[in-house]
């Protein structure tokens, strides 16, 4: 008994371990293989351009272990990069345009977990539903509408590294602190491995559903507020596939899709891996298209990987 | 679980190996550590319109004949963010000049600064962007083509009625001077204008297309600003059994259109001519490079073609 549990034990650290290697494993190949890529100036630009992913990806981190699924985080992007756009080209104060977002986003995710556990619709089909809705809302919000040149004070949120890094680092704090030190959030757990007997054991399952998918849509749209700052302008055409995107990195650092297990810090690890993939294969000349085929060969593999040691827990 | 673990690391490393293999030149090419100028290209996804396929094409072409190593970082969707990502990581990797075919005009402030600062020259292709630290331009006269084309339609559509143009993506350069070149014309002559802006997206101008002509029957003809959306709102037409009363005239000179055109389904196109673009701004950006002077900005017109020239242009 004491030698299987050491070895489970082993096999938890290991199982933690094994996405931070491989992001360091992948850093290395890179650095060796590209002088250029090996610069403070490139880990610079990694991180800068994880900001959006990671900052998004946050949501989906809780809504997983949950065991939930939220599909319309794309759409719920977009939707609030239209509004930041409409409130901006209305001179609405730049404070006010910002928390008006968050609030947005909040909503739109509550109503993903009301749809969700108030119908009892499979999360799949309920939050792709609401893609496509919010997707609609946001095109005919931002029909023939020139959303661009905002204001200096508002660009300055994704300008430069350290504000969009610092919010994505918070972001990732505050997540962390909500999963390790809320009963929220380590409840998001339980409910994620078993819903029913979190639900004998009185957890209120469907409120707590409703808080994670908020969470989500908060998420979703503090990502948007800073790619409208950093791009200077929004339209209905973004947003396209970043749910996916945001679940792959989530998958990739080791968060299960079938809920009770991952992590923020593993959530972290994943989008470095995706974004150190894409700018080290360009530091090598390797095209877009080659890229995606990397990105997509590390899903399987990462999804793959938490198949296998999960039919290895059951049969030890 | 270590024989897979192996297997996982394994797999990492193939994939490393495969982008070593498939790199069109090594990181450290870039930074002229061989001796040979290094620029990055990246334009408007060429997966997703032909006019962008031939332009990547003819941009390599292009940097052979110069004797340059070129890096196509082009994203695969018509993404701005990515775009500017993939500004950031040319500007990283050491190169010494940039073009850019931009997806979004507006998107790349921030990194035009930082490749400024690194003295790396900046030029762009087919769309204007509006920083000083963009040093040449080369593409169609938008803005005089659109009006020879909105010309074209008044002179082939004499009963004045609505117009549909099926736009770009508001505020992109070139969308909106192609839109403001055909409407300035047909509304001179009295023609009403519904303006409608696609994205680019060739779906989106099937569904405008389709939705518009249902609510106004006494829409004439329709502008596509790019010919696959001109040949998605053909589509529309067709579907509503419409086609010879309601006349549909596009923008760019594609393979498509012109076979279109020798249908007689399309009325007519404006011809860019992507390769001397290509062929101009990568002598530019080479030129600047070796400190010498280049061409700052071309503007090439564009011209109509019709069942009445498309013979020669069909191959």
């Amino acid at each position: 008994m004491q030698a299987g549990s050491s070895i489970s034990t082993r096999s938890q650290i290991w199982k933690g371990i094994q996405p931070l290697a491989g992001l360091v494993f992948i850093y290395l190949v890179f650095a060796i293989a590209s002088a250029t890529f090996r610069t403070l100036d490139t880990a610079q630009t990694i991180l800068t351009q994880a900001v959006i992913l990671g900052t998004l990806a946050a949501g989906p981190t809780i809504v997983l272990i949950s065991g939930g699924l939220d599909l319309s985080i794309g759409s719920l992007f977009v939707l609030v990069a239209v509004v930041i756009g409409l409130l901006l080209n209305a001179h609405v104060p730049i404070a006010l345009v910002v928390v008006l977002s968050l609030l947005v986003g909040a909503l739109c995710g509550t109503l993903n977990g009301a749809i969700t556990v108030g119908t009892g619709i499979p999360a799949f089909i309920g939050t792709l539903g609401m893609m496509k809705v919010y997707r609609g809302i946001a095109e005919l919000l931002g029909a023939n509408q020139d959303m661009s040149k905002f204001p200096a004070s508002f660009q300055a949120i994704g300008a430069g590294y350290l504000i969009p890094i610092s919010i994505m680092v918070v972001s990732f704090i505050l997540v962390y602190v909500f999963l390790s030190r809320t009963r929220l959030g380590y409840n998001c757990y339980a409910i994620g491995g078993s819903n029913e007997v979190s639900r004998l054991a009185g957890v209120p399952v469907k409120k707590y559903y409703l808080v994670y998918y908020t969470i989500g849509g908060l998420f979703a749209a503090l990502s948007a507020i800073i790619q409208a700052s950093r791009l200077n302008f929004t339209n209905s055409s973004w947003g396209n596939g970043m749910e996916l995107d945001a679940i792959a990195a989530v998958i990739i650092g080791g968060t299960s899709l079938s809920g009770g297990v991952g992590g923020i810090g593993r959530t972290v690890i994943g989008v470095l891996i995706v974004t150190t993939l894409n700018t080290g294969l360009s530091h090598l000349g390797v095209s877009s298209s080659w890229q995606r085929i990397s990105i997509g060969i590390v899903i399987v593999l990462a999804v793959w990987l938490d198949v296998v040691q999960r039919r290895r827990e059951l049969g030890a | 679980m270590r024989r897979i673990s192996t297997l996982a690391f394994g797999l990492v490393f193939l994939l490393c190996v495969a982008g070593l293999v498939f790199a069109n030149g090594s990181g450290e090419k870039a930074g002229g550590t061989s001796g040979k100028i290094t620029i990055a290209y990246t334009g408007y996804p060429g997966g997703l319109t032909p006019f962008w396929a031939q332009m990547t094409q003819y941009v390599k072409e292009a940097a052979v004949a110069e004797g340059v190593d070129l890096v196509d970082l082009s994203p695969t969707v018509a993404d701005a963010a990515q775009q500017k990502d993939s500004v950031d990581n040319a500007i990283n990797r050491g190169v010494q000049g940039i073009i850019i075919g931009a997806i979004d005009n507006r998107a790349f402030g921030e990194s035009l600064k930082r490749a400024a600062a690194k003295k790396i020259v900046v030029v762009a292709v087919d769309t204007a962007i509006d920083d000083p630290q963009v040093t040449a331009l080369a593409q169609t006269d938008n803005l005089a083509s659109a009006r020879v084309m909105g010309q074209y339609i008044v002179d082939n559509v004499p009963m004045k009625g609505k117009v549909l143009i099926l736009g770009g993506t508001l505020g992109h350069q070139t969308g909106d001077a192609r839109r403001d070149g055909v409407k300035q014309v047909l509304e001179a002559n009295g023609y009403t204008v519904i303006f409608r802006a696609c994205d680019w997206n060739d779906a989106k101008a099937l569904e405008t297309a389709t939705n518009e002509l249902q609510a106004n029957p006494d829409i004439v003809a329709v502008f596509g600003c790019w010919d696959p959306g001109a040949l998605a709102g053909l589509a529309a037409v067709k579907q509503r059994n419409l086609l010879g009363k309601v006349k549909v005239f596009g923008f760019d000179g594609l393979p498509a259109a012109f076979k279109s055109i020798k249908d007689g389904e399309l009325s007519a196109t404006i011809k860019q001519d992507n390769k001397q673009m290509a062929q101009v701004i990568v002598h530019s950006v080479v030129a600047q490079i070796k400190g010498q002077p280049g061409v700052k900005k071309l503007l090439i017109d564009g011209f109509v073609i019709d069942k009445s020239n498309v013979d020669k242009y069909l191959q």
